[in-house]
């Protein structure tokens, strides 16, 4: 997916960015990323993805956290903020009220914490789950308590 | 009752919906705090389906995922593994051949006739006792639903869960007799859909029921994400398969139904309306398959023989219930390194605490109905 000429126009002269599938933008700069897109006609939250990366030579542990929004019918934006593990991203429901369940969806999973929301609790897994089953480093057997 | 937690001044009654009633199709529960019978707040709580699909992608290789998936929307499998094997066929720029096209696209036009058949029974049922027991548009929606899955027995072995799709193409090729028995199914389903159509829309009682009931406002239908016919029926004209061509839907003549109440009668006459264009464009495709091969492949002898170029990729296709996208990243590897699924149905659940509020617990079973919900793809 291209990104449209305006997009690349909007991220070179406000916000000194390089346009891209998907663009990355840092943590303080987001949530003034998705309000100008919201306000360039992307009102449309496809969704809000997190993966997790683990520690390398070069990186930290950390996870990405991507957003892909839409102005319909077919133009199409995806930015990624990186989080390091233990800290926290701004939220984006202010912006859209739709990352509410998607940014729950993605801390449940993945951990991913994002400061700010309303109701960070999980959606998926029991309240009492302990870790995070889509981390890289959650063994899937892992074992749990006999009575969940 | 706890004396300690009764609030004497709200005297609101809490009232769990589900997580094993009917009326929510699936395993899904909605807390409401009622004041008499209305609605003051509804917070939903989904999870009881998750059965860590996310994860199990990342554990098994491309070719394996298409089985998992099928059990997503257990309502349209077909539609699920397309949508997989797209993004997968993304990844790595594979070109499906023309024959497979068609027949995906056939096959997906099948699908969303037989799924919008089990949501037609099914809001039929939630209407209970004032549709002469409510069970007779369930029966007949049921029945006609069979033949749809006789078909697809005849083309792949199975009736349901198909494991036909594979990254590159289909598996099978439609056998001798295939296009006698679409035609012959998918003329008698047209037919009857005015019956059914008849039978509700001529109910006073349905429509009292239905008109200006859980009216969803299109700019926060947006924000939240909801897709296919919700968004359709509030009023915004935009359908993938038409703006964004996948499969040979760039081939194929599609109208896209729009109306503008944003109710439930509104979200029932949008499927109505997709139901018989799905008969259509099935009736029109069964004569007109391409000859060729059906997959750009060779057929996959280890699991591990496709391997997904550094990189990530989105693909997405309009199912029955809306957008139902693919993010995938890949490593090199024979597994992906990280596969979300984005089913519209998540999407459209979240809707629920802003259109609860206000209505009678008797509209809320009819507006969970007509979003049309299928909870194991809202866990997965």
């Amino acid at each position: 997916m291209t990104v449209p000429d305006d997009v690349t126009r909007l991220l070179a002269e406000r916000f000194g960015l390089e346009s891209g599938d998907p663009i990355t933008v840092s943590r303080d700069r987001v949530v003034e990323l998705g309000g100008a897109l919201k306000e360039a006609g992307f009102t449309y939250l496809v969704y809000v993805a997190c993966a997790h990366y683990p520690a390398t030579d070069a990186e930290p542990d950390r996870t990405v956290a991507e957003y892909r929004v839409r102005r319909l019918p077919v133009d199409e934006v995806a930015f990624r903020v990186w989080v390091p593990t233990g800290e926290s991203t701004p939220t984006l429901v202010p912006v859209f009220a739709g990352c509410d369940w998607q940014e729950r969806e993605q801390f449940d999973l993945v951990g991913t914490i994002f400061a700010g929301h309303p109701d960070l609790r999980r959606i998926m897994l029991p309240e009492d789950w302990e870790g995070h089953p889509l981390r890289r480093d959650y063994d899937i057997a892992t074992r749990h308590h006999p009575w969940r | 009752m706890d004396p300690e937690n009764y609030d004497p001044e709200g005297d609101l009654m809490i009232l769990n919906l589900g997580p094993q009633h009917p009326s929510t199709h699936g395993v899904f529960r909605v807390k409401l705090w009622l004041d008499g019978e209305v609605c003051i707040k509804a917070v939903p709580y989904p999870g009881y389906l998750h059965r860590g699909v996310e994860k199990l992608c990342e554990k098994l290789s491309y070719v394996m995922i298409t089985p998992i998936v099928d059990k997503n929307d257990y309502v349209s499998p077909f539609i699920n593994e397309l949508a997989i094997n797209m993004a997968f066929e993304a990844l790595n720029a594979v070109e499906t051949p023309r024959r497979a096209n068609y027949l995906r696209t056939l096959g997906a036009e099948m699908q969303r006739v037989g799924s919008h058949l089990l949501w037609l029974g099914t809001f039929g049922l939630d209407m209970g006792g004032a549709l002469g027991g409510g069970a007779s548009v369930f029966m007949h929606c049921f029945r006609e639903r069979e033949l749809i899955l006789d078909c697809f027995e005849l083309w792949t072995g199975s009736r349901f869960h198909y494991n036909t799709l594979t990254v590159g193409g289909n598996r099978h090729d439609v056998p001798a007799g295939f296009a006698e028995l679409v035609r012959q199914t998918y003329t008698l389903i047209g037919q009857r859909a005015d019956e059914y159509d008849a039978m509700l829309v001529d109910n006073a009682i349905f429509r009292a029921r239905t008109k200006g009931v859980g009216t969803v406002d299109a700019k926060l239908a947006m924000e939240l994400g909801v897709s296919g016919p919700i968004l359709r029926a509030s009023g915004i004209d935009w359908d993938l398969r038409r703006d964004r061509p996948y499969a040979a839907y760039n081939e194929v003549k599609l109208d896209v139904p729009v109306r503008y109440e944003g109710d439930c009668f509104a979200r029932y006459e949008v499927r109505m309306a997709e139901l018989r264009e799905s008969i259509r464009i099935v009736l029109d495709l069964i004569d007109g398959i391409p000859e060729g091969p059906i997959c750009a492949l060779k057929p996959v002898k280890l699991p591990g023989a496709y391997k997904g170029k550094v990189g990530q990729a989105y693909a997405a296709v309009e199912g029955p219930r809306g957008e139902l996208g693919t993010w995938v990243i890949a490593d090199g590897t024979d597994k992906p390194y990280r596969c979300k699924i984005r089913p519209p149905s998540y999407h459209a659940v979240s809707l629920i605490p802003y259109l609860a509020p206000g209505n009678n617990v008797s509209d809320i079973v009819v507006t969970l109905g007509s979003l049309d919900p299928i909870l194991g793809e809202v866990d997965r």
